[in-house]
């Protein structure tokens, strides 16, 4: 069982020896596909922390309705009941006084506005936090129909368009990472059709004394797998360096505002992830090959 | 032992190779299959290497039905059929002993059964002198003997050789059907040989089925007048 593991090792780097110039040219090509691959995947993971810390911060500002009858605590209750709603605080008007004085550093203002605190224009509210960004417009809906309620703020239309179109580069960075697995699976394909081609007097020789398909086929996705790993190697390297060097270079905030996902373990594992799709990109590009080649020949 | 019970085989593209063509050949029996070119000998020889399938009779081999075997099980019938064709297709990188050696390494034959069994045929076709030897070294009945050996040494019941004697001189021909007719006493494996070479089935008469048309022309026994 070994003898046969080690041989199909050494047949399949003496595959990819025997047609190098092919072979490198093909993890050339995966190296490219790779480091693209690699970097929608970092762009793909950022843009969902980022979305995810946007949606976080969406609250929505209940005001209640000055005189109104009813308890905080029941209507938290109808508030926390509303499909979507993670939980809902309630401050008083004095407390949304306090908050809003807090957003001055400058203590003379301060002192300016604390002067206002008798004829306080807030109102009781609730800040209702929703599990989802996607939940907002409901819940602000649903907020507006009852009775104690006031007014309804939330983040903005804004918001909601920055979520939507970060939500849409993801999606599309998802789409993009798929099509290009698919493109250096077709790569691959084409490097081992080649090297089928050139070896079909050996793989005649097999089927004619009675090797088994998995016999023949087991080289030929060792060499497979060979060009995707070295394809995968570059853009592993390329990756780690250069991430890090993004976010040591901007303190991991980008353009400011956007605060990177750090490094530590992130990048490894996107760099052992790009490992691993060039590893399968490898075994399957050289599977269907083979297995086209096989199933054409009884 | 084979047996072809109306076997007709029709390409895709409309060509009817074979026709409703039946015979028998039993166990140890040594045969040869004479006719023109596109008589349908080929199709017949690629039918009991399990490379085509009957498009209507059967085709039974040792025991098998050609046309149901399974496509995955088409590798273990074939260690039961050897066979040799006159470009020999030996690896150029490989000596002559590993040449016939890789026949035994695919079907994970155990290593000191392997040189043994590699040593043994070698002596048996007459080329254990060339056994380091590369394939480029060889002269054509040296590299037919070289494909014949890689042939039998997984002892197939069957060897089917395809025109063995068709790069070589008379003499080299002699010799090479003389090895057949020993590997036919020695090793008990039926023997069936496609030629075009009259001469050397009247040097070495056995029995002789002609194919026409994908048809049996003729069956005649050993010692008949061809």
């Amino acid at each position: 069982m070994f003898r046969r593991f080690f041989h199909h090792i050494k047949e399949g780097f003496y595959g990819f020896c025997r047609h190098i110039g092919m072979a490198l040219s093909s993890a050339s090509a995966v190296m490219i596909t790779l480091i693209l691959i690699g970097l929608f995947i970092v762009l793909t993971f950022n843009l969902y922390a980022m979305t995810s810390s946007i949606e976080d911060s969406i609250t929505l500002s209940a005001l209640i309705k000055d005189g109104t009858t009813i308890q905080s605590e029941d209507l938290k209750r109808q508030i926390e009941a509303i499909e979507g709603v993670e939980r809902a605080e309630f401050h008083t008007k004095d407390e949304e006084f306090d908050y809003y004085l807090e957003t001055y550093n400058d203590p003379d203002l301060r002192a300016f506005y604390e002067t206002y605190r008798e004829d306080n224009p807030f109102k009781d509210a609730f800040i209702v936090y929703a599990q989802s960004g996607e939940d907002i417009p409901h819940i602000k809906d649903s907020l507006s129909k009852m009775s104690a309620i006031d007014e309804v703020y939330d983040g903005g239309d804004n918001t909601y368009t920055l979520v939507e179109v970060l939500d849409n580069v993801r999606i599309v960075g998802g789409l993009l990472v798929g099509a290009l697995c698919i493109l250096a699976i077709y790569l691959i394909y084409n490097t081992i059709k080649i090297t089928i081609a050139s070896r079909s007097d050996e793989i005649w020789i097999m089927r004619n004394v009675g090797a088994k398909n998995g016999y023949i086929r087991a080289p030929f996705l060792v060499e497979g797998i060979i060009i995707g790993f070295i394809g995968a190697l570059i853009p592993m390297l390329l990756l780690i360096l250069g991430y890090i060097y993004l976010y040591e270079t901007y303190n991991g905030l980008l353009f400011g505002a956007f605060s990177l996902l750090h490094p530590y373990p992130f990048i490894f594992y996107v760099a052992l992830s790009l490992l691993g799709i060039g590893v399968i990109v490898g075994f399957f590009g050289s599977y269907i090959s083979v297995f086209k080649y096989l199933r054409l020949r009884r | 032992m084979i047996k072809i019970e109306n076997v007709s085989k029709v390409y895709k593209n409309g060509t009817r190779a074979l026709d409703k063509i039946n015979l028998e050949v039993e166990d140890e029996e040594f045969v040869y299959i004479v006719g023109s070119t596109g008589s349908g000998k080929s199709t017949l020889i690629k039918i009991l290497d399990g490379e085509e399938v009957p498009s209507s009779g059967k085709a039974i081999v040792n025991g098998t039905d050609v046309g149901s075997l399974r496509f995955s099980k088409v590798p273990i019938y074939r260690r039961n059929v050897g066979v040799v064709f006159q470009d020999y297709r030996l690896l150029p990188r490989k000596t002559v002993f590993e040449n016939v050696a890789y026949a035994l390494e695919v079907v994970d034959t155990p290593k000191k059964v392997l040189r043994q069994r590699v040593r043994e045929v070698l002596k048996l076709v007459d080329i254990a002198d060339k056994s380091n030897a590369f394939p480029d070294e060889l002269s054509g009945g040296q590299k037919q003997r070289v494909a014949i050996a890689r042939a039998i040494a997984n002892k197939p019941k069957i060897l089917i050789a395809d025109e063995p004697t068709g790069n070589l001189d008379p003499r080299k021909s002699d010799e090479i059907i003389s090895l057949f007719e020993k590997i036919n006493t020695e090793e008990h494996t039926t023997i069936l040989i496609v030629t075009h070479d009259v001469e050397i089935v009247r040097h070495h008469p056995k029995r002789v089925i002609m194919i026409e048309s994908g048809n049996v022309a003729a069956d005649l026994p050993k010692g008949a007048k061809v």
